[in-house]
C-alpha cells in the first residue's frame, strides 16, 4: 500500500501542491489524471524522492518512504532520461545492475523484457537510432528491470500509437495482477478508463476526486437519457433536464426527476428511440470536477 | 555500496574506449611524441661534409669534432674547386692563400670547425703545443640543466592539456545526464556522491591510459633515437612522479567541474558555468611554464607548494631541477588534503544541484540552501 498524505509544496510563491492525498493499494492501477500544470508531475517526483515535499509524507506499507524504499520502485519520469549512445540491451543491462542486480539476474532480466517489449532485434542498437515509440519501451524496460515492487510512471502512453498502448498497458496490468501497485499519469482519460481500477483527479494543487472508477461513477447519481424522433415541439418544457436537438432527432438528458412520468411524456411526444439510464463517463466526471 | 561507484566507473570506461575519438586521440598523441623524440635527429645539422683542396693540406678536423665524417676531394685549380662548390659537390674549398671558397655564407658549425683545425695545424706547426684546459663545475650539476628545461617544458604542456581535456569530459558528462534527466532515474538508484564519483574515476582512467602512452611512448622513443642518452639521472622517477601529479590534479579540477556542471541543464552553457576552474587551470599553466624556464624563482617554489596549483608546478619544477624530498612530500601531502576537501565539497554542489533542472542554478543558493 502506497499512502500519500498531505503533500504540499511551494516554488518560489506558486503553490504547486495544496494538501494531496491518496493511497494505492498492492495490484491496484491508479490514474492519476488532471491539467496541465496541476501537480501530477511534482507529486510524482515528490514521491521518488527527486523532490523534497515542505509537508506531507510518503509511506509504503506505514513505514515512511526512504532511499531504500525507493530502489526497489521502477520510475518513468516525465521528460525521458536515457543514454542516447548507449546500447539498448547494455542500457537495460546497467540500470538493473544499479538497482542490485546480479550479473546473471540482469542479463535475464533484460532478455526477457527485450523478449516482451518485441525490442530483441534493436537489442545492439544505439538508443538514438530507434523511432520515440521504441524509446518509450526501452524507457519501460528501464523502468522495469528490477521487477520493482511499487511502479511510478509520468505519462506512459504519451506519444505512442495503439497498438503500442495496448502492448504497454498490458505488461502493466500483468505487473498489477502480481500484486504490484501502479501508479501511472496521463491525460488519455478513455484509456484511464479502460486500465485503472481507481483514479485521482487532481486540479490546482488540490486533489478533486480519489477512489475507485466505480464508486466515482455511481456517486455522481444516475442519469437518464432519452432520445425522441419526430418530437412535437414543446414536449420537454415542463420536463426537468437539457434537450439537444439534431435534425429531428431531440435528446433529452436528466438528473434525477420521475422516470416514469419523462416516459410518458417522450411516448406521447413522437417515437422514443432510446430510454436507458447511464453512468457518466471518467471524462464527464473530470470536466465536472475541475470547472 | 562501492560496487556501484565501479558500476557507473565501468560504464564511462567502455563508453569511452568505443569511441573514435580515443582511438583517434590516442593514436596521434603517440605519433606526436614519437615524432618529438626523434626529430632533433631529423632537424640537425648534416653529419658529414664534403671538403675541397687546391694545393693544400688536409686540415685536422677530426680533433674537434670527433662523430662527424669530412669527405676531402683534390682540385687541380681554383677554377676547377670553384666549379664544385657551385655545383653543390662540396660545401667548401680550401684554396691557397688561407683561403676558404663557399656558395653564399658558410655553415656555422663547418666555419668554426674549419677556423679551430686551421689554427691548430698553424700552432703546431710553429713547435708550440697547448695544454687545452678541462672545465671543473664547484656549483651544482647543470650538465642536464639544457635536457630537464626541455622535459619540463614538454610536461607542462601534457600535463595542461591531458588536465583540461578529462574535466571537460566529465562536465560534459554531468551535464548529458542532467539534461536528459536520466539523472532523476540514476537518484533513486545511487546516491549523487556514487554517481560523481564513478564519472570522476571511470575518465580518470581514461586520462590516465591517455597520459601512460604519453610518458612511455616519450621514453621508448627516446630511448631508440637515442634522446636518452641526454637524459638527466633519475628520469624514470620524473615520469612515474608526473602520472601521480596528473592524478591529483586531475582529482581536483575533475571535482571541481563535476560540481560546477551540475549547476546548468543545457551543453551550451557548460563553458560558462566552468570558468572559475577554467581560470585556475589557466594560471597553474602560466605559472608552470615559468616554472619550467625558471625554476628556482620564489614564486616557483612557493607555488609549487600551494595547491591546487601545486599539481603541475611541483612535477614541472622537480624536472626543471633538484628539489629537496621533504617539499615533495609536503606539496603532495597538502595536495592530497586539498583533493579530499575538493572531492566532499564537490559531491555537496552536486547533490543540491543537479536536480534542479531548467534555469542555472546559483552557487550561493547551493551552498546555503537545502535539497530541492
Amino acid at each position: 500500500m502506497l499512502d500519500i498524505s498531505g503533500l504540499r509544496k511551494t516554488f518560489q510563491d506558486k503553490v504547486a501542491l495544496d494538501g494531496v492525498s491518496f493511497a494505492v493499494r498492492p495490484g491496484e492501477m491508479f490514474g492519476f489524471v488532471g491539467a496541465n500544470g496541476a501537480g501530477k508531475t511534482t507529486t510524482m517526483r515528490i514521491v521518488m524522492g527527486v523532490l523534497s515535499p515542505d509537508a506531507g509524507q510518503v509511506s509504503v506499507n506505514g513505514v515512511p518512504l526512504g532511499f531504500a524504499a525507493r530502489r526497489t520502485f521502477g520510475y518513468m519520469p516525465e521528460e525521458r532520461g536515457l543514454y542516447q549512445k548507449m546500447k539498448v540491451g547494455e542500457q537495460i543491462d546497467y540500470f538493473g545492475r544499479l538497482h542490485g542486480l546480479t550479473p546473471q539476474g540482469a542479463a535475464k532480466a533484460t532478455a526477457e523484457l527485450l523478449e516482451r517489449l518485441g525490442l530483441t532485434e534493436r537489442r545492439g542498437d544505439a538508443v538514438e537510432a530507434l523511432s520515440l515509440g521504441n524509446q518509450q519501451r526501452v524507457q519501460l524496460a528501464v523502468a522495469l528491470v528490477h521487477d520493482p515492487e511499487v511502479l511510478v510512471l509520468d505519462e506512459p502512453f504519451s506519444g505512442l500509437d495503439p497498438i503500442a498502448v495496448d502492448a504497454l498497458a498490458e505488461v502493466l496490468q500483468e505487473r498489477a495482477r502480481g500484486g504490484v501497485p501502479v501508479i501511472f499519469s496521463s491525460h488519455q482519460l478513455e484509456l484511464v478508463e479502460r486500465l485503472c481500477d481507481s483514479i485521482g483527479i487532481i486540479s490546482a494543487g488540490r486533489m478533486v476526486a480519489s477512489g475507485a472508477v466505480d464508486e466515482l461513477r455511481s456517486a455522481e447519481g444516475q442519469r437518464l437519457r432519452v432520445v425522441v424522433r419526430d418530437a412535437k415541439p414543446g414536449w420537454a418544457d415542463n420536463l426537468p433536464g437539457t434537450l439537444t436537438v439534431a435534425g429531428d432527432r431531440e435528446t433529452l438528458v436528466v438528473t434525477g426527476g420521475d422516470d416514469q412520468e419523462i416516459l410518458r411524456a417522450a411516448v406521447q411526444a413522437g417515437r422514443v428511440e432510446h430510454f436507458g439510464a447511464e453512468r457518466p463517463t471518467i471524462t464527464e466526471i473530470f470536466k465536472e470536477a475541475v470547472s | 555500496m562501492t560496487n556501484h561507484l565501479l558500476l557507473v566507473a565501468g560504464r564511462e570506461i567502455r563508453t569511452q574506449v568505443r569511441t573514435k575519438a580515443f582511438v583517434i586521440g590516442l593514436i596521434v598523441s603517440v605519433v606526436i611524441v614519437a615524432g618529438l623524440a626523434f626529430a632533433p635527429k631529423l632537424f640537425d645539422g648534416p653529419e658529414s661534409f664534403t671538403l675541397g683542396r687546391v694545393q693544400v693540406a688536409e686540415l685536422p678536423l677530426k680533433t674537434f669534432a670527433p662523430d662527424v665524417e669530412f669527405e676531402w676531394r683534390e682540385f687541380a685549380d681554383e677554377a676547377a674547386a670553384k666549379t664544385a662548390v657551385l655545383g653543390g659537390d662540396v660545401e667548401a674549398a680550401l684554396v691557397p692563400g688561407n683561403r676558404v671558397l663557399t656558395d653564399g655564407e658558410i655553415d656555422d658549425e663547418l666555419g668554426l670547425l674549419l677556423q679551430s683545425a686551421n689554427r691548430e695545424a698553424q700552432i703546431g706547426a710553429s713547435g708550440v703545443t697547448i695544454t687545452p684546459l678541462a672545465m671543473e663545475s664547484v656549483g651544482a650539476d647543470t650538465r642536464y640543466q639544457g635536457a630537464r628545461r626541455g622535459i619540463a617544458t614538454v610536461l607542462v604542456m601534457v600535463l595542461f592539456f591531458m588536465i583540461i581535456g578529462s574535466v571537460m569530459m566529465v562536465a560534459m558528462g554531468v551535464v548529458e545526464e542532467k539534461g536528459s534527466r536520466i539523472v532523476e532515474i540514476l537518484l533513486t538508484s545511487i546516491r549523487p556522491w556514487q554517481l560523481l564519483g564513478g564519472k570522476i574515476l571511470g575518465l580518470g582512467v581514461i586520462g590516465l591510459i591517455n597520459m601512460a602512452a604519453i610518458v612511455v611512448t616519450g621514453l621508448v622513443a627516446a630511448l631508440l633515437s637515442g634522446l636518452a642518452a641526454d637524459f638527466p639521472p633519475g628520469m624514470t622517477g620524473i615520469a612515474i612522479g608526473s602520472l601521480i601529479w596528473f592524478i591529483l590534479g586531475y582529482a581536483f579540477f575533475a571535482a571541481f567541474s563535476g560540481a560546477l556542471a551540475s549547476l546548468v541543464s543545457r551543453q551550451e552553457e557548460v563553458g560558462n558555468v566552468l570558468q572559475p576552474m577554467t581560470l585556475l587551470l589557466m594560471v597553474s599553466y602560466g605559472v608552470s611554464f615559468f616554472a619550467s624556464a625558471d625554476p628556482t624563482s620564489t614564486i616557483a617554489t612557493v607555488l609549487s607548494l600551494v595547491p591546487p596549483f601545486s599539481s603541475m608546478v611541483m612535477p614541472v619544477r622537480a624536472a626543471a631541477a633538484e628539489v629537496p624530498i621533504w617539499e615533495i612530500a609536503l606539496s603532495g601531502a597538502l595536495m592530497v588534503a586539498a583533493v579530499a576537501g575538493m572531492l566532499a565539497l564537490g559531491a555537496k554542489i552536486y547533490e543540491r544541484a543537479v536536480l534542479r533542472t531548467g534555469a542555472r542554478v546559483r552557487l550561493s543558493e547551493v551552498l546555503t540552501g537545502s535539497k530541492p
